[in-house]
């Protein structure tokens, strides 16, 4: 008896040491785990610095020629070596606003149907649909657009858009001719097409995880499903949505192959958005390799920081969006 | 005639004492439920009373929840779901496919287990079911709003606050909320399921209170779990058992002198 006991003792002993190990190497395991998920999320930071000192140092030249007003000067002269930027923002901007609204509407739309509407049957062809037009690379866009897509504006839609808004004060000039096929406008169709997936396929995430039981508590009441899906899915769902759509709009913002094979390339501001016109990626990739000069180079990296803090605006904008309508229900 | 249908076509006898006329509201007639092939809802029979609390009871999977749902039509919106037999509200079929789901589901209100309070803020928490059927001036809407809260016992709690989000409120709150988004609508019928049971006792006292108050005005149905307050809150009680509507009957009967084996089994504890 007493040697059983004794030997129980000990096989306890052994074992509570071995837990220590375990313990002590587990302790262990999770302090390599922090340092490593820290160095992760540091090198972020390290590498974003990194990105905006070399933009500013490669910037330099171009800032200290032309100062402010490089920002707002419209002629683009590497003859006479004279740069303003206003007209691949002006690009860049209007472009990637034509592309949102199309884009926004019509993929919230897309996903309001395939989370609410759509027979179980077609949501997966759709889905997929969605998903593989996300995986196109831009380049294939490029070709189709110029192949494609602008002779298609220019037969059909451009001379239709020109009849139509011409008796229209306003509107008859943003849509003056002459129908190029290329242009502002295809680039923003364009990019449309190119974002779409992005905002659809997060939108419909997120229209997911909204509980089934508030919708049925709308329903409830009597509301019809635009209601449910107006009042309460996208309010629910508002934190996602936003994220999607700054997702789109940052990649229609930065988007460069694409829209350097429809746009035209000219670096000027049109009353018409049919006009070509250029934008600052545009820009940026067609010029760099005939760059010549320290100024030229200087004035096309003063352009990518321009991108840069546009980026940043837009994600500020997107916030201060966020919290407004975070303030309109009352959190 | 056999046993079965002894029990699956219930009578009710008004109660001989106080006398009065009962109306039914609802009468629900040969009901069946269909979750697929699966049968959830068998030959169901039974009455709910103008101006009445009925309480169904019974354990999970017996279709109470599922028969609530048919009241109101939620199941439309799944596929694979339906229901046969007969459902009228008020003489009215409910179950033909003519029928205006908006308006029935205007008619008859639902409150849910869990609260579910829109993502707006109180304030508009009410006055959006009002404003889906009258266009009112913003003071009217105010009186409206501020007698739905105050029907729901909630106003003195939230009057303060009208502008913040639904969601800043306690678990019992939001649901005294919802059920004052119900009233807001001016149904005629309430379905209430299972309405206390993510609640704390005291929230749950308050909800069974509001529930007795609003007996006055509306037809209520509530399905518990629980059985004391099936007793506590209801004139009439259904217990009802895979499927089938075992027993209906005045609640005071029900509970104390139950004619069904399987219903005397259940509110003793035995099983459930």
């Amino acid at each position: 008896m007493v040697d059983v006991a004794l030997q129980g003792g000990t096989v306890q002993v052994a074992v509570q040491m071995d837990r220590a190990k375990v313990l002590q190497r587990l302790r262990l395991g999770d302090a390599a785990f922090r340092q490593v998920t820290r160095a992760a999320a540091i090198a972020v930071l390290v590498i974003l610095g990194g990105i905006i000192v070399s933009l500013l140092l490669g910037a330099w030249p171009a800032l200290r020629t032309f100062g402010i007003g490089f920002l707002y000067e419209e002629s683009w002269n590497p003859v006479t070596e004279k740069f303003g930027a206003i007209a691949p923002i002006y690009g860049t901007v209007v472009t990637s606003l034509i592309a949102m609204l199309i884009a926004v509407p019509v993929g919230l739309f897309i996903a309001l149907f395939l989370t609410e509407l759509c027979p179980m049957w077609l949501r997966r062809p759709i889905g997929i649909a969605i998903e593989l037009l996300a995986g196109i690379p831009s380049i294939i866009y490029g070709i189709w657009g110029l192949f494609v897509f602008a002779p298609f504006l220019q037969q059909y839609v451009q001379p239709f858009l020109i009849d139509m808004f011409g008796p229209i004060p306003i509107l008859s000039d943003l849509f003056a001719g002459p129908p190029y096929g290329i242009g502002i406008l295809t680039a923003g169709l364009i990019l449309a097409i190119m974002v779409l997936p992005f905002i659809t396929s997060i939108s419909r995430d997120v229209f997911e995880a909204v509980p089934p039981v508030l919708k049925e508590a709308a329903y409830g009441l009597g509301c019809t499903t635009w209601e449910v899906a107006r009042f309460v899915v996208l309010p629910y769902a508002r934190v996602g949505v936003i994220g999607g759509v700054m997702l789109g709009l940052g990649r229609a913002l930065g988007e460069t192959m694409a829209v350097t094979f429809v746009i035209g390339n000219a670096h000027r501001i049109s009353g018409s958005i049919m006009a070509p016109g250029t934008t600052i990626s545009a820009t940026i990739a067609n010029e760099f390799t005939e760059a010549v000069g320290d100024l030229y180079t200087s004035a096309l990296v003063a352009l990518g920081l321009i991108l840069f803090v546009i980026t940043f605006i837009v994600l500020a904008l997107a916030r201060l969006m966020l919290m407004r309508l975070n303030a309109r229900i009352g959190t | 005639m056999s046993s079965v249908t002894a029990y699956t076509v219930p009578t009710v006898t008004p109660d001989p004492a106080s006398g009065e006329e009962l109306e039914p509201k609802v009468l629900v007639q040969n009901l069946n439920f269909y979750y697929g092939d699966n049968r959830a809802l068998k030959d169901i029979n039974v009455s709910l009373f103008n101006g009445k609390v009925t309480a169904f009871i019974g354990p999970s999977g017996c279709g109470k929840s599922t028969l609530l749902r048919v009241l109101n039509r939620m199941y439309d919106l799944y596929p694979n779901q339906r229901a046969a037999g007969q459902v009228t509200l008020d003489g009215e079929d409910i179950l033909s496919a003519a029928q205006d789901l908006n308006l029935l589901r205007a008619k008859v209100g639902m409150v849910f287990q869990k609260p579910t309070p829109f993502p707006m803020t109180i304030y508009e928490n009410i006055a959006f079911g009002i404003r889906l059927y009258e266009k009112l001036p913003k003071s009217e809407l105010d009186g409206r709003v501020q007698h739905a809260l105050q029907r729901a016992a909630l106003w003195d709690e939230v009057k303060d606050k009208l502008g913040q989000n639904g969601l800043s409120l306690s678990g019992g709150q939001q649901q005294r909320l919802c059920i004052a988004r119900t009233v807001a609508v001016q149904p005629e019928v309430i379905l209430l399921d299972e309405p206390c049971s993510a609640l704390d006792p005291i929230s749950t006292a308050k909800i069974e209170e509001l529930i007795d108050e609003l007996a006055d005005d509306y037809t209520l149905v509530i399905v518990t779990h629980n059985m004391q307050q099936a007793a506590r809150v209801s004139d009439f009680t259904a217990f009802m058992y895979l499927g089938e509507l075992v027993e209906f009957g005045e609640t005071s009967n029900i509970f104390t002198t139950p004619s069904d084996r399987r219903t005397q089994d259940y509110i003793t504890g035995r099983f459930g």
